[in-house]
């Protein structure tokens, strides 16, 4: 089983583009969207990681507007909630509602924008090299990286699993289907533990001792990718505030 | 659900991100220090990350009919301990945010205090006390899991109403809103996530039984003379 968006980071235009030059267009992106005006500014960040994404990138329209989805739910829901008000009457909109609700939500698709944009340019096991660079600890991505490995497996027994128990009419009441989804868990757990073994004892064999070593991909960085970004957050950032 | 990337103010996120660096700190040197001593760790807790996301991807029927997904962090903190679950849940947060899109990167920190920290200690602390009180390992769980999922929703809504108090009745009109919105419609599910954890731990006693006295769950049943009993 897969996950359309990292489907999408495998098979993007921008694959083998060094992660450290993504980190800092994504990065920059995400701290433009943080920090400069909704207006102009998230609506620039948000135009600039679509067309990213969606031009040179070559991620799928459809993976970028499915992901989108659900983050958008949570955005609209709590953007709403934080533009009522409460009092001894009842409730009411705040005076600044529409301003407010729009820069929040302006900030947030923005921000979800560009992060979108290096998920999926970007496979995990690219950026969790990148992480070791950062200093954090390599038993940390290592653990890392055979959870990315593993999760697939486990999606897919998942999806086995359950179809097998709604072919058995597992699902078919709402007592059922709770039953068929612990019973399914422990499924996978006790997967997870014997994949987990079996690598184990195989890597035993071939003289583990240490940590995992797999050969580093060289992704070299790019000059001109790393000259572009900053120019272009630098006019970004220059007009937003020039707008604003 | 997750606190979206960019839904946070700034310092808020980086407030949230320094709250959750010791605990997640402590979970990362745990890890070392096993791997360290034992390297073969490495897959199981990797296992164990990799399940700890795949359980957020059950479907649970709710009463409504609908259906939503687990946490997955309170059979976790369970069976791991809360401090392995603060790095854990880190990184299937991380991976959350990168393969599926849910929460973000601004805002893992926040996400990683109640999905990771506060949902686990909450979670693994109703376990200890239920058992400490006499009751089962099923009953236990029920406490432990469902209470895991409610924590988690309870300390996001207090994180927003933090980040956005109330026009006219400050922090506490803004409890009453996000708790109103976030955590009250999740009681049911975190009911259901506890009979999950509940139907869970029935079959892993059944079918797993060395794995959960290995890990501390179960005592270790005394070994039969041979011969057997009499």
């Amino acid at each position: 089983m897969s996950l359309a968006i990292d489907d999408a980071a495998w098979a993007s235009a921008w694959r083998r583009r060094s992660p450290a030059d993504k980190l800092l267009l994504c990065g920059g992106l995400v701290g433009c969207a943080l920090v400069l005006p909704a207006w102009p500014g998230s609506v620039l960040v948000a135009l600039a990681a679509v067309v990213l994404a969606l031009g040179p990138a070559r991620v799928p329209a459809r993976t970028f507007a499915r992901a989108v989805r659900w983050p958008l739910a949570f955005v609209v829901v709590g953007a709403l909630t934080a533009v009522v008000t409460v009092d001894g009457g009842g409730l009411g909109w705040t005076p600044d509602a529409p301003a407010r609700a729009g820069s929040l939500v302006g900030h947030a698709v923005a921000g979800g924008a560009a992060v979108l944009l290096l998920a999926t340019t970007t496979p995990m096991s690219d950026l969790l090299p990148a992480l070791q660079r950062l200093r954090v600890p390599a038993a940390v991505t290592e653990v890392a990286s055979v959870t990315y490995r593993l999760l697939f497996l486990l999606l897919d027994g998942l999806r086995t699993i359950r179809e097998a128990q709604a072919a058995r009419m597992g699902h078919s009441s709402t007592r059922r289907s709770l039953r068929s989804s612990g019973v399914l868990a422990a499924a996978v757990l006790t997967r997870s533990w014997d994949r987990a073994r079996r690598l184990q004892e195989g890597l035993a064999g071939r003289g583990m001792e240490t940590g995992l070593r797999v050969l580093p991909e060289a992704l070299p960085s790019s000059r001109r990718f790393v000259a572009a970004t900053l120019a272009g957050l630098t006019g970004l950032v220059a007009v937003s505030l020039a707008v604003a | 659900m997750h606190i979206a990337e960019g839904f946070l103010p700034p310092a808020h996120a980086v407030g949230w991100t320094v709250a959750a660096a010791p605990f997640v700190l402590h979970g990362a040197r745990a890890v070392v220090r096993e791997v360290r001593e034992r390297p073969e760790s490495t897959l199981l807790l990797g296992a164990a990350g990799a399940f700890t996301f795949v359980l957020s991807a059950i479907k649970l029927p709710s009463v409504t009919g609908s259906s939503s997904h687990p946490t997955g962090t309170g059979p976790g903190a369970i069976l791991f301990r809360p401090p392995v679950m603060a790095l854990l849940g880190t990184v299937v947060l991380l991976f959350q945010a990168l393969l599926l899109a849910h929460g973000g990167l601004t805002t893992l920190g926040a996400n990683a205090v109640a999905f990771a920290v506060v949902g686990p200690w909450v979670g693994y602390g109703a376990y200890r006390l239920v058992r400490g009180l006499g009751a089962g390992l099923l009953p236990a769980v029920f406490a432990g899991v469902a209470l895991a999922d409610l924590a988690t929703y309870v300390t996001t809504s207090l994180q927003l109403a933090l980040a956005f108090p109330d026009a006219s009745t400050g922090f506490a009109g803004a409890v009453a809103k996000f708790l109103g919105v976030f955590a009250i419609t999740q009681v049911p599910l975190a009911l259901a996530e506890g009979l999950l954890g509940v139907l869970l731990f029935r079959a892993l006693t059944a079918n797993a039984r060395p794995e959960l006295e290995r890990l501390g769950v179960l005592r270790r049943e005394p070994a039969v003379p041979a011969g057997g009993a009499a």
